[in-house]
This record gives structure tokens, sequence and C-alpha cells, in this order.
């Protein structure tokens, strides 16, 4: 499963960590010219007032040229950006720039100069492999407010899987390091032995933990560069499913296990997802693409023991994945075909999309949506049981984006009905509401007294209950008086 | 009149408070009622500054709750000083909330520090009210030779001056007075019970004593202090109607308490609203939004969508208000709830589709104890089943209640909504939600260490209902291996019966100390 708690921050920032060993960097080498300073104007979307622009703001971080004309850098970066500029060290110039490819769930983004020319005497930094422990490297970059190039230096403290904050819901491979990585490093490569071995892009704040970033490593890197070979970012694929440790004797015996310290039980199977379509709770996964899944849920991948995930990390949508598995106690095998998991999607930090809304005589309606409930501030336990349960107890297969009526802008015609904003929409006219789009059919739907429209909200045991001609006379108004430039975006 | 009784209180308090001298408690004659020195005038008041009253007893109680999470245990004692108030009988009244979980009570003659041990009669948690008798009834005879018992006065109307009573380190009376503004129904202290009150305004001086003040009316007793709000200065009785109608009750020696409706309501002002319900202009009533299964409101007939117009012969406004000939305007729950007893015939007039009907049938209770989510629990430790580290309990308001702020996530959040919803289980035939409430590592339970708050479903291929059903289970293991089946992740688990047997040994010895494995009550 992809989603836990979060305390680590990202950065907008940028640092290379170069290695020590080796002599001095010489900065006046063209060597470095690859690693550029990202300039990025954002326009934050406003949640709360979907109907408006946003709030415009801006960010620096660092990024580094990996071939002709492309530059590697952080998701976060560059997210929600409205206009973006490159600079290179020895150039003060600003040279737009635009994003080429995007993939939020890893935290990575590539970058082209509009007028690439400039930078076609720049050689491109090389990619190397995953560091050993215990070994230096160097993170290079912009911290804040910095014009020229800043190098920390650290060791490989850890190689683990982790959450990539940027979302809030992914974990991927990632190395922690003890060289400082600040706010302004975020996308800028760190270096051992002249190669890239990864990409800075985050560490905590406050007082969790000292001295400690971390970056992504070169197979997430490579992944991310794989996937859009093809022109598009796809995203990654997930099994969907939950795996519990087998440790208890009794568990082990009841399963039909042997005790070799193989074998993991499925403890929970998203229906939706491509791990359920063949996999049941109480299943023993006992191998994944022919190497052995231990009770903890490792797999031995290149003679170390990962996060059986690791298999999983590894291919791209369309992929399939070879599974053993027993189900009382006969040994089975399929193949399931991968995909990205989407009802999670929205557990998790969104950017570059515009909120989507529909006002209806003052009642705004818009999806659950981890953004939605940052902005709100939702209090409503309810609202927050079902975000927080949404895979746990599978309500994405009723409602796969609940739809919530976020506020009741004030007017004659809805003003019984301010105490029942947060509500969850469960029906309109008689019409199940499973996503934002339903709402616009159900409004327009007669019901059997087409005098009025009724809205049913969950757990509310009373009807909200409009007169159409009073709301439809009052809903240009409200508009009007609201500011409110278009009644509905429900999406591209 | 009225005025004068005010003005009266405000000199009495004026100078108690600076009547300290401990050498006059002396000349005071013990005997000397309240009433009279409250009816004595201005001039006997100042002239003699200490009051004292002969039918106020300080309660100091001792209490001790159960832990919610680590069942088997008590957290630490602590106290309650209040005061209470002699009734007939030597019985003595005191909110229900001061004796709640007490371990040891006793009662204190404010003067002569003289003090005997006491226990509960009677106590209603709902309606936030107890009695007490001595422990010994020989050695109460001594105690209670000077003290006079105090009459209830019901007739307390909006506008009537009160004092709420205390008692200063000396033994000397203290009197704040109180004006009645407002007449309506609140919640008591158990979350949702909803009775009559009183509201004043002015500042109550706190002695310290603050559990259960005696607030008076010529002399009898017209309620306790509920609480008061320094911030707004609101002070809100519990009223001698509500006290009247538990010790009728109690009288019998049966116990019935408040009979309960088990009906939500909505109002309908919004004109649309009423538009759609059909409702003409000029048409009162409450909505019934919803009838809770096995209560007085499903037994009469009533269903959702029903507007209710008149309830025993008062009309019910849009506000669900009726005119309450003592009161004035007053929640209609009053009149179910309040004032009614158990047994007593209901009346009611609905319009359903249009159409005028009345349901007749007999106020009824539901016991906190028949409900799937028990609402609050006193006296009683929570019930449990600890099996080879593994700690089941009932899902209850109380056990929620424990984790405070935290409730806003993750499985506390689906466990407090199952609290609030739990018709799918009682459909299901379930008379408690039994879940996973923590696991004692043992080593029968090796791997589940980290396991909670999941709900059982199923042990050993029996449904579980309530913890009596999961005790009977996990003495039929299938092979020597018990199955238990969670509505959550992991879904499955599986524990060896023999080990299960050791490590329950174990803990009853071992260093988790537990004194018993269960507690089903």
């Amino acid at each position: 499963m992809k989603f836990a708690l979060v305390s680590a921050s990202t950065f907008l920032a940028v640092s290379l960590l170069l290695e020590v060993k080796a002599q001095p960097i010489d900065l006046n080498s063209s060597a470095w010219d690859g690693v550029v300073n990202i300039d990025a104007s954002m326009q934050v979307p406003d949640y709360r007032e979907p109907w408006n622009g946003g709030r415009p703001t801006g960010g620096s971080g660092t990024g580094f040229l990996i071939g002709k004309n492309r530059f590697l850098t952080n998701a976060h970066v560059v997210s929600n950006a409205t206009k973006l500029v490159i600079r290179s060290s020895n150039d003060p110039e600003p040279h737009p720039a635009r994003i080429v490819h995007i993939a939020h769930d890893c935290d990575l983004a590539l970058l082209e100069a509009v007028d690439g020319k400039h930078f076609d005497h720049l050689k491109p930094v090389e990619m190397g492999g995953i560091p050993k422990l215990n070994t230096e490297v160097i993170a290079v970059g912009y911290p804040i407010g910095g014009d020229r190039i800043s190098v920390t230096r650290g060791v490989v403290s850890r190689i683990d899987f982790r959450q990539y904050s940027h979302s809030g819901v992914d974990s991927h491979l990632s190395i922690q390091v003890d060289a400082a990585i600040n706010p302004g490093n975020s996308g800028g490569p760190v270096i051992q032995d002249g190669k890239v071995v990864g990409v800075a892009f985050q560490g905590y704040s406050g007082n969790v933990a000292q001295n400690v970033g971390y970056m992504i490593p070169v197979p997430v890197i490579q992944r991310f560069l794989k996937d859009v070979e093809d022109g598009k970012y796809d995203h990654y694929v997930d099994l969907a499913i939950s795996d519990f440790p087998i440790e208890n004797p009794a568990q082990r015996k009841a399963l039909g296990l042997k005790e070799d310290g193989i074998g993991v039980m499925v403890g929970s199977a998203e229906p939706a997802g491509s791990g359920g379509k063949v996999l049941e709770i109480g299943d023993v996964i006992v191998a994944m693409d022919g190497s052995a899944v231990f009770n903890n849920g490792l797999i031995k991948l290149d003679d170390e023991l990962v996060n059986m995930n690791e298999v999983v990390e590894r291919k791209f949508a369309g992929d399939s994945i070879d599974i053993e598995f027993l189900r009382g106690g006969k040994m089975m095998k399929e193949t399931v075909k991968l995909a990205r998991f989407d009802p999670y999607v929205r557990l998790g930090n969104l950017y570059d999309e515009r909120p989507r809304y529909l006002v209806f005589a003052g009642l705004v309606f818009q999806p659950l949506e981890r953004n939605l409930m940052d902005a709100h501030n939702i209090q409503d336990p309810l609202v927050n049981y079902l975000f927080d349960n949404f895979l746990g107890d599978k309500l994405y297969v009723d409602k796969p984006e609940p739809v919530i009526l976020t506020q009741v802008l004030p007017d004659e015609v809805n003003t019984f009905l301010t105490p029942y904003a947060h509500g969850v929409v469960e029906e309109i006219n008689g019409q199940k509401i499973t996503r934002l789009a339903d709402v616009k059919a159900a409004l327009a739907k007669e019901n059997d007294d087409k005098r009025f429209v009724v809205i049913k909200l969950m757990e509310v045991n009373r009807p909200l209950v409009l007169r159409r001609d009073l709301a439809e006379e009052a809903h240009p108004r409200i508009m009007k008086t609201y500011n409110i430039p278009q009644d509905a975006f429900l999406g591209e | 009149m009225k005025t004068l009784f005010f003005l009266l209180g405000s000199l009495i308090l004026a100078t108690t408070v600076t009547a300290q001298n401990p050498d006059r408690l002396e000349d005071e004659g013990a005997a000397k009622g309240p009433a009279e020195a409250i009816r004595g005038g201005a001039r006997a008041a100042v002239s003699e500054a200490i009051i004292k009253s002969s039918s106020l007893l300080k309660v100091n109680v001792t209490y001790q709750s159960f832990s919610p999470h680590i069942p088997w245990q008590k957290e630490s004692p602590g106290a309650r000083r209040g005061l209470g108030v002699v009734l007939k009988g030597n019985e003595i009244l005191v909110t229900a909330q001061m004796v709640a979980d007490s371990t040891y009570i006793e009662l204190e003659q404010p003067e002569s520090g003289q003090k005997l041990t006491a226990k509960v009669k009677a106590v209603d948690y709902e309606a936030n009210v107890a009695v007490l008798v001595a422990e010994n009834p020989e050695r109460a005879k001594a105690f209670f030779a000077e003290v006079k018992p105090m009459e209830l006065d019901t007739g307390v109307r909006i506008g009537d001056g009160l004092s709420v009573w205390q008692i200063g380190p000396a033994g000397d009376l203290i009197v704040t007075p109180l004006r009645v503004s407002k007449v309506q129904t609140a919640e008591y202290f158990v979350e949702g019970s909803v009775f009559l009150v009183y509201e004043g305004n002015g500042i109550v001086r706190t002695e310290g004593n603050s559990f259960t003040l005696p607030v008076v009316k010529g002399g009898k007793l017209a309620g306790l202090l509920l609480r008061y709000d320094s911030k707004n200065q609101v002070t809100t009785v519990l009223p001698a109607p509500i006290i009247d109608h538990f010790l009728k009750d109690t009288a019998d020696g049966k116990y019935e308490g408040f009979p309960n409706l088990g009906v939500e309501f909505q109002l309908t002002l919004d004109d649309q609203f009423r538009d759609y319900l059909k409702m003409k202009e000029g048409d009162a009533g409450m909505y019934v939004s919803q009838v809770m299964k096995g209560m007085t409101g499903e037994k009469l007939g009533l269903k959702e969508g029903d507007i209710i117009t008149s309830v025993n012969g008062f009309d019910i406004d849009s506000r669900g208000n009726y005119r309450d000939p003592q009161y004035g305007t007053l929640s209609v729950s009053h009149v179910v709830r309040g004032r009614a007893f158990v047994g007593d015939a209901l009346k009611v007039k609905v319009m359903r589709e249009g159409k005028e009907m009345t349901l007749e049938g007999q106020l009824a209770r539901k016991n906190p104890a028949e409900m799937i989510v028990s609402p609050y629990r006193f006296d009683r430790g929570p019930n449990y089943l600890l099996a080879g580290g593994l700690l089941f309990q009932e899902l209850s308001k109380s056990y929620l209640e424990g984790f405070g702020r935290d409730r806003q996530s993750g499985p506390i959040l689906r466990l407090a909504r199952l609290a609030k919803s739990p018709e799918a289980f009682e459909e299901k035939g379930c008379k408690k939600i039994i879940f996973l409430s923590a696991v004692l590592p043992t080593p029968s339970a090796q791997g589940y260490e980290r396991m909670g708050g999941q709900i059982v479903e199923e042990v050993n291929g029996v449904v579980i209902t309530d913890l009596t059903t999961l005790d009977a289970a996990l003495k039929k293991p299938i092979a020597g291996v018990h199955t238990i089946r969670l509505g959550e992740f992991p879904h499955l688990i599986h524990i060896d019966a023999v080990a299960m047997e050791r490590d329950n040994m174990a803990i009853i010895t071992g260093g988790y100390r537990v004194g018993s494995l269960k507690r089903i009550e």
C-alpha cells in the first residue's frame, strides 16, 4: 500500500552532493555548468473559492542537464507553474523554460529551455548507480537566494522505502544522506565519483531529525525516464493489496505453510485494484516473478532483500507479474496485469489541476480530495471518516468520487440550508451521486413532485428541499453577488 | 415581595464575606433553620452575621474510575466535595455526577466536623440525581439528631428569586441570590440526556465545594446547581420537578428511570420544506426524521416523514415546543420524558401523507445496558475478554471518549462512526459490537502485537454477537487452532489453543498482573 503518515517536508531548493575523496571541485570548469537554477512563478489553486484563479507565488530550485536540452528536477519545484526560467551558474541571463514531463507520484520532472541552443555546449551529467552505505556523496545546488552554486557533503546513511511527501501517498526507494540539504536544494544532483547517484528532494522539518536529507535514487529516475520515452507519463502501477507478515506459528500452520520462512498473507485486496482481481484475503503469496517472498513481505532482488513492492515498482503500465500463492493449502499461479490504482490518488496532494466544482442556487458542490480537506479545514466526522477510510472500508466502490456540499452561499432561497454545509451528497432528485459529474444531470432531472429539487445527504435524515422556480430565479443573482464567473467546472 | 427576597440574599452574602471570626461560631444556635433566618428580615441577618442551615451536610466522595483502555485497571483515585440536602427519612440528595464511580462516601456535619459513612441508595445518571443513606443505621441516629429535613418546591416559575447555598469554612451559610430568567430543556451530565433546567444570571462565588450546591426558594429546595458558566455568569439549575420525579420513582424500591421516545425530530420553519411536506400556511408540527429500533416511538407506530402536531393534548409548534401551563414555551421532550413515567399513556397526533392520524400507546424506556453501544457506564468496569493477550471489548461511548482528540483519525474515527450508526449490526442480530482493542504481547499472539481496532465477526465458525458468544466460541477451537475473522485488515488470524491457555495463566500471574481474564456483566 502506498499511503502512510508523513512528517517529511519537501524543499523548494536544490543541492548537489559532490564526492569528497577526489580533488576540490573547480567550479570554473565546465563540468558543473549543467547544474542550473530554476526560478518558478506559480499559481496555487484555490479549493475554497474554486472559481477563483488562485494565489500567485514563486519559488526557486535546482535542476541539471541530463541530455540535449533536457533538465531533470523535482516535480515540486515546477508544480502549478505559470512561468519557468533557467539560469546557469556562469551566465546571469534568464532562459524561459517549459515542462516536458512531470511525475507527481515520484516527484520528478523533465524541463526544456524554450530556446535550447544556449545550452548545447554544456556537458550533461552522467548517471551512476546505487551508492554503498557509508560512502561519501556531495549535493550541489542553489539554496534559497543564492546565485552561486553551493556544495555540501555527507555519507549515505540508509537505503529504504520511504514516503514521498510531494504527493503524500506514494512510497518508493529513497536514500538518506547526512549532507545538509536545505530548501532550495531540491532537484539538484547528488554526486559520487563524478556521476549522479540521486536527486535531492526532501528532508525533515522541525525537530523530528537533524542532519537528515533524502534523495531519489537512480532506479526511480531511470524508471521515470523510461516511462516517458513513449512521449507520455503513465504513472506507477500498483498491486493494491496489503500484506500481513506471517510470524505466528498457528497462522503458519493454519495457512498450510512449511517452516521455511516463505510466504506472506494477503490481509486486504482492493476489489478495483489489479491484485484484487486474482488474490483474496487469506491467500499466501509465496513468489513473485519466480523470486521467493519471505514471511515479512521481503523479496530477494539482485542478492538484496527488499520490499516485495520493489518488483512492482520496476514495472510499467500494462506489464504483468507472475504470482504464486497458496489458497486453502493448494498452490496456484496467476499472471496479473498491472495498472494504476486510481482511488488512492485523491488521497494525495494534487497539482496542476484546476479545482472542479458546481454551484446551484448558492450550494457549492466539490469532489472529496485531499486539497479540498486542507482548504476547507473540514472537521465534520463523517467527511473525515470517508477520507480516512476511503480505501480501508472500500468506500470508493459505491462512491468513487464522494461529493461534498462544501458551502452554502447565503441567500433568502437557501437560508435554512446553511447548517448543512460539509454534508456528503447521497442523492439528488432520486439519482445516486457517485461523482461530481452526476450532480449536473441529477439537478436537471425532475423529481416526483417536479416543483422541487430534493437533495439527500448521507446520515442526514431529512431531505434538503429547494423550490425549483425560486432556486432558478436566485441562481444568477447569487452568482453575481458572490462574484462567480462560471457556475461549474467539471474537468477538461 | 420577590424583589425584597432578592435584596435580602445580597445583604447576607455581603455580611458573611467579612464574618470570618471563628469565635462567633459558638454563639450560633445550630438548630436555627435557614428559612427562618432568611425570613427574619435584613436586620436579623446583619446583626447575627452568620446564618446556618440544619438541612445541609458536607459530602466528601472519593472516586476511582475504571480505565476504558486497560479495563482491568482503575485510574488514580480522586476526591469530590459538595453539599448534600437532607430529605425526609434522613436521605441525602446529591447530583449523580458527585457519586459517579465512588469508592468511599462520607457525610460531614458542617459545624462540628462529625463524620458518617454513607452509601448510594439510588442513582440516575441521566437525570443526574442520587440519594445517599447512612451505611450504618445505628450510628446514623445520633448523627441526624439535630438535622432537619428539607422539602421540595416544584412550583418555581420564570421571574422567581432563588438563592444558591454554600457553606463557608467555618460552617457558616453563604447565600447567593439568583433570579430565574429562563426555563428550558438542556443537556445534563451524560451526553444526550436532555431535561428541564432553570437558568439565571448572577455571580456565584465558589467555596471549593462546587459539586452539588442546593438552590433554595423560601426555605424549600428548588433544585441543585447543575453548572455555572463563570464567563457568561449563567447559572443552570437542575430543578425540583426532576428531583421529585426521581424520588417518586425510587419510593417503591424499584427504580425504572425516565421514559425515552427514541425519535429524532426536525424543525419545520423552512418555507420550501413546508411546501414540499404539503404543510399549509399556519400548520405547525415537527418532522420525524428518524425512529430508533425498539423504543417508544417505534412501538407507537411513528414513521419517518410523519409530522407530529400534538402530544398528550399539547399542540406542537414548528420548533417542537408546546405551551406549558407553568413554564410557557418548552420543548415537547419534557412532556414525554421529564414529567412522564414509564407506563404512562401516550397519545400522539400526526399528519401522514396529508391525513391526520392518532397514535396511542405507552411510554417505555430502553436502558443503556440494552443498547448496542452503551452511552455511559459508571460504577462498573468496562466489559472485556482477554484471550492469549488479545483484548476484546464492547464498543462504547466511554471507550471512544477516552481517546479525546485522537478520535479524529484512522480506526478510532471508523469506530466512532459505527457507534453513531450501528443499525447494520443490530440488523445482523448483534447485542454488542465486539472489537479487538489491543494486544498484550505474548508468545501465542506473536505477530499480532500491533493490531487494534478491528471488529470481530466470527470465531471458530461462530458469529460473534456479544462477549458471551465470543467467550463460548473461544472454548471450541478447531483442530487445536482458534480462527478469528475480523472486519478489517488483516481480516484473518489464527492462534494455537494450547499456547493461548498457557499465556492466559501467564497473564494473570506474570508481568501483566491482570487480576481477571474477563469481565462480562
